[in-house]
């Protein structure tokens, strides 16, 4: 695909304020000037530097101007204004490429020295790109339970094979799965590609992960709330019976040991906060019992929000 | 994208005659066969580095060819690096 990704550069500043000459300088200083800086900032003498690239392209379009004699005599009689620079800068640069399918150039010798002390770096030498097939990338939407609990999943790869991906219990939205050698076949007599899975994991009607712990918001009757109970809540791995106490309120959080995401062998908690229902539809009884009813202590809940 | 010889030579605003040379000194390695040379979208930008090399940057004939291998190994290493934090990523 071939695509100019970087945005245009449209210079606004005194490409002499760019380049930082003055405005008699000779071609000769501007061009001296020019290729200081561009030692200094030359992207592909400085991949990753980001700051760099775009004052790169800033003193690219202001030399472009000023190198250029007529348009430099112009600018200088205000025939034109800087944005006269205007070029389609955006070009690729050689490092754009680096470390895609395509970097045929790419060059892992200068760490040799370090496979014979690492297996790590022995194995990513043996990625030597140019032999080795490509990389397939897909995201896969995961439910809610598979990844607390982990699962096995099928899946079609282009081509019509299918993948069997095993979902570890506990994975997180985000994460990537790595099967070394499942993905494209090499040109030549190299190893195949990697396929990389990145894990979505669809959200639950009623779980929500935070961390290794679930959340469970769970609705209790009026009358289980002030008599207490004991209830059936659903788990990631299935229904348990837990233990409402006496005059347990609305926000009042239970903690099922155990019951959450597992890590390192151990499990993470399932948090379950409970809140009181009223009967839905209402329920006349009950409307009575209250309309007759005068508490011996006055409560007041918004005790703490006065003023 | 794969371009044939002459449609390298004509986006990459090069001549016959400097394609040769740089290909010799093995700046640019082409794909397919000696009878019928392609290039990629990595050489053009490949070519447009060596250009800016020569004609901005002051590094003479012997020079671009050490910059280039030394360009490459800094995005070996950068690969390299990056695979290492992926790999610990996933795991």
């Amino acid at each position: 695909l071939w695509t100019w990704g970087e945005a245009r550069v449209c210079i606004v500043k005194d490409p002499y304020e760019v380049l930082g000459v003055a405005r008699a300088a000779t071609q000769d200083e501007i061009r001296k000037t020019y290729r200081r800086l561009a030692k200094k900032l030359h992207p592909d003498i400085n991949p990753g530097d980001k700051a760099g690239e775009a004052k790169f392209k800033e003193i690219s379009a202001a030399y472009d101007l000023l190198s250029d004699e007529d348009k430099r005599r112009r600018f200088d009689a205000g025939e034109i204004d800087a944005t006269g620079a205007e070029r389609p800068r955006d070009r690729r640069f050689y490092k754009d490429f680096a470390g895609g399918d395509g970097a045929a150039y790419d060059n892992r010798s200068g760490f040799a020295d370090f496979a014979e002390a690492d297996d790590l770096f022995a194995d990513l030498l043996r990625r030597q790109r140019r032999a080795r097939g490509a990389d397939l990338r897909f995201t896969l939407a995961v439910d809610f339970l598979d990844a607390v609990n982990g699962a096995t999943k099928r899946v079609a790869m282009p081509g019509g094979s299918q993948l069997e991906v095993t979902i570890p219990p506990g994975i997180e939205h985000g994460e990537t799965l790595w099967l070394g050698g499942k993905g494209g076949a090499p040109a030549g007599e190299g190893e195949a590609g990697d396929v990389l899975i990145r894990i979505s994991v669809k959200p639950h009607k009623f779980f929500v992960r935070e961390g290794d712990d679930i959340h469970l918001e769970l609705p209790i009757t009026l009358k289980e709330a002030v008599l207490g109970a004991r209830i059936r809540a659903p788990t990631p791995t299935g229904p348990v019976v837990l233990t409402v106490p006496k005059g347990a309120n609305t926000g009042a959080i239970l903690r099922l040991k155990g019951k959450g995401v597992p890590r390192n062998g151990g499990r993470g908690d399932q948090l379950v906060k409970l809140k009181v229902m009223l009967p839905d539809p209402p329920d006349a009884q009950l409307e009575a019992f209250i309309a007759a009813w005068t508490p011996a202590v006055e409560d007041d809940p918004r005790k703490g929000m006065q003023g | 994208m794969i371009l044939n010889r002459e449609q390298f030579i004509a986006q990459a605003n090069l001549d016959q005659a400097t394609l040769e040379i740089w290909i010799e000194e093995e700046w640019l390695v082409p794909g397919g066969d000696s009878a019928q040379q392609t290039f990629s979208e990595v050489d053009l930008a490949r070519a447009q580095l060596i250009r800016d090399l020569m004609d901005d940057l002051g590094v003479n004939r012997e020079g671009v060819g050490v910059v280039l291998r030394l360009v490459d190994q800094v995005h070996g290493l950068r690969g390299a690096l990056a695979d290492i934090l992926e790999l610990n990523r996933a795991r």
